[in-house]
């Protein structure tokens, strides 16, 4: 029924559009391919002459990217198991509980999604690098390697509460029945045990939802990680040390690197949306941006 | 025995509550009050010690005639951001019509959010080689059709645009989604009325998608106006601080640079203070804006 009112001309218009979107991604992937020798042509061509993979072992040799990879891996896995919990605990709390300064939590909740996130850079920085009794640091945050930044920490914490996430699971908890919690409460059920066992699982859709979208996020994210790795270089995740790499060495020589480290970096994400992306795009569609 | 479970409830809402209360109390509230402090000294963020209060010269310097601060950059941030909004929503508004009348609509908005979920730093890297004079995509393009190649990010006057180019080209996506959801709510009903009538596209468009589509469209502009005025990644990863010279530096990589690489943390968080007030008074306009054009639920 939908096929019969797209002229032939709609499909034209798309499928230019869409090459011009994935365009880039090819010219990426083909790249990373090329030799030494091709990327010095003096013209544009697409495909590699042979697909050599050398650009690839070199990456993983000069530009660490074994350990990029892992920093990024344990970082958004953290972050997002994190988010979880914080999310619907608050989110529980703020849906099914009654307690006075409700309200106010809750406005003050949503009002911090207003706030833009370069308005923080340099306070948090500040406080990260100066936490109190870690990395060294004594109880007024002195003498120490870096405070948070002296461990994965730094990329971590500064991360762990979502207002967006807390904000999704309370709409989602608000719909669950009391019944279900009133009965299990007559069965003398504790409340951390009502939460985790029926409130929780209840909430699984939103759950995937709000995981792949920090997954992503995170994964992503590149000014905080920059900062880090300015305190604490152990701690360059993917974009951080692709980006560094580009901009230390002659860039005729790194292209074939970063182009490498760039797949490495974007088509596992990629592929993960694409899997997931029924729980991305409601995760989009609830806060309308990124 | 009421007021007992009252209190309880209390108790646990507060104990659930707490790591992210101390959470913002750490990490947002402290940071807003710091910054507005920092913005009133003389400081590079070492100790204490070395912080010196100057109340409002950091404001003046930054609204000083010498300032580089307000033009160029907040006008490329202008640039930036409307350039960027205006590119992403209206291919927005085309494809996710377009999209919305084919078979495989969700592989189509698939292909089209790619970037979205793609590191800037990617997107910005490979942009950055196709712009390339000598063997990138588009000037290969350009000269293969017998035109001569442009020096796309080197020359100040192209800068900004093709940075700008590429912010668009990324906010596509997003922008197809959200406009997607609206066309959603669009019964199909009205359009086959109107073809009964003998009503082409572009008149379907006009009377009864553009105006049933105002909500979502005005919720695109203002989120993403928003966004373009604050960005700064792609920016960096492309132009670094923003040359050649000034010509595609804006308000938050400026305010970066100072932080960070020059280390006058005071001048920083001033422009930092700054740029959130125009961002907010942005805002506010265009809700009030929301609200005279009908729109209630935003």
């Amino acid at each position: 029924m939908k096929s019969n009112r797209a002229p032939w001309y709609f499909y034209v218009i798309i499928i230019i559009g869409s090459v011009m979107m994935v365009f880039p991604f090819l010219d990426m992937i083909f790249s990373s391919f090329k030799s030494a020798s091709e990327y010095a042509l003096l013209k544009y061509r697409l495909l590699p002459e042979h697909f050599i993979f050398s650009n690839y072992r070199m990456a993983i040799e000069e530009l660490q990217l074994l350990l990029l990879f892992k920093n990024s891996l344990i970082r958004s896995v953290s972050i997002t198991l994190v988010v979880l919990i914080t999310s619907s605990l608050a989110g529980y709390v703020l849906a099914k509980l009654r307690f006075p300064g409700k309200q106010v939590i809750f406005s003050f909740i949503l009002s911090t999604m207003m706030f833009p996130a370069f308005l923080f850079f340099i306070p948090n920085y500040f406080i990260t690098v100066h936490f109190p009794l870690v990395g060294g640091n004594d109880i007024l945050g002195q003498g120490g390697e870096g405070g948070l930044a002296a461990s994965m920490l730094g990329l971590i914490v500064p991360f762990s509460v979502s207002g967006f996430g807390i904000f999704l699971m309370r709409q989602f908890m608000i719909s669950i029945e009391d019944a279900y919690l009133e009965a299990a409460r007559i069965d003398g059920a504790k409340e951390l045990r009502i939460f985790a066992q029926i409130v929780v699982p209840m909430t699984a859709p939103a759950l995937a939802t709000l995981a792949i979208f920090e997954f992503i996020n995170s994964w992503n994210e590149f000014i905080w990680a920059l900062l880090m790795n300015s305190v604490n270089s152990n701690l360059a995740t993917l974009p951080v040390g692709i980006q560094m790499l580009k901009s230390a060495i002659d860039p005729t020589l790194t292209q074939p690197l970063v182009m490498a480290g760039l797949v490495i970096a974007t088509i596992p994400i990629l592929l993960l949306f694409i899997f997931l992306q029924k729980y991305y795009v409601r995760g989009m569609m609830n806060t309308g941006l990124k | 025995m009421r007021r007992f479970k009252f209190k309880r409830e209390t108790l646990l809402a507060y104990s659930f509550l707490s790591p992210v209360l101390l959470f913002y109390l750490i990490f947002l509230m402290i940071p807003v009050v710091f910054s507005v402090l920092i913005s009133f000294t003389d400081w590079g963020g070492f100790d204490f010690a070395s912080m010196k209060w100057v109340g409002l010269k950091n404001y003046r310097t930054i609204f000083s005639s010498q300032s580089s601060f307000l033009n160029p950059i907040m006008t490329n941030t202008f640039v930036f951001a409307f350039g960027g909004v205006a590119i992403s929503f209206i291919a927005a508004l085309i494809i996710s019509y377009l999209i919305s009348r084919m078979r495989y609509e969700g592989l189509w908005r698939t292909l089209f959010f790619m970037p979205a979920v793609t590191t800037v730093v990617a997107i910005g890297n490979v942009w950055y080689y196709m712009y390339n004079p000598t063997n990138g995509l588009i000037n290969g393009i350009i000269t293969s059709l017998g035109f001569r190649s442009i020096n796309f990010l080197d020359d100040p006057n192209h800068a900004l645009l093709s940075i700008t180019a590429v912010s668009g080209w990324m906010g596509i996506g997003s922008a197809v989604l959200l406009l997607s959801a609206g066309l959603k709510g669009i019964p199909n009903d009205y359009y086959e009325a109107a073809e009964l009538e003998g009503a082409g596209h572009l008149r379907q468009y006009t009377k009864i998608t553009f105006p049933l589509l105002k909500p979502t469209i005005l919720f695109v502009l203002i989120t993403s106006f928003i966004g373009g005025l604050q960005s700064f990644t792609l920016t960096m990863v492309m132009a670094k601080s923003g040359g050649p010279g000034n010509s595609t530096n804006v308000g938050a990589l400026e305010m970066y640079n100072q932080a960070f690489s020059f280390g006058n943390w005071g001048v920083a968080s001033a422009m930092a203070i700054i740029l959130f007030f125009v961002i907010f008074i942005i805002t506010m306009a265009q809700l009030l804006i929301f609200r005279k054009g009908g729109v209630e639920s935003y």
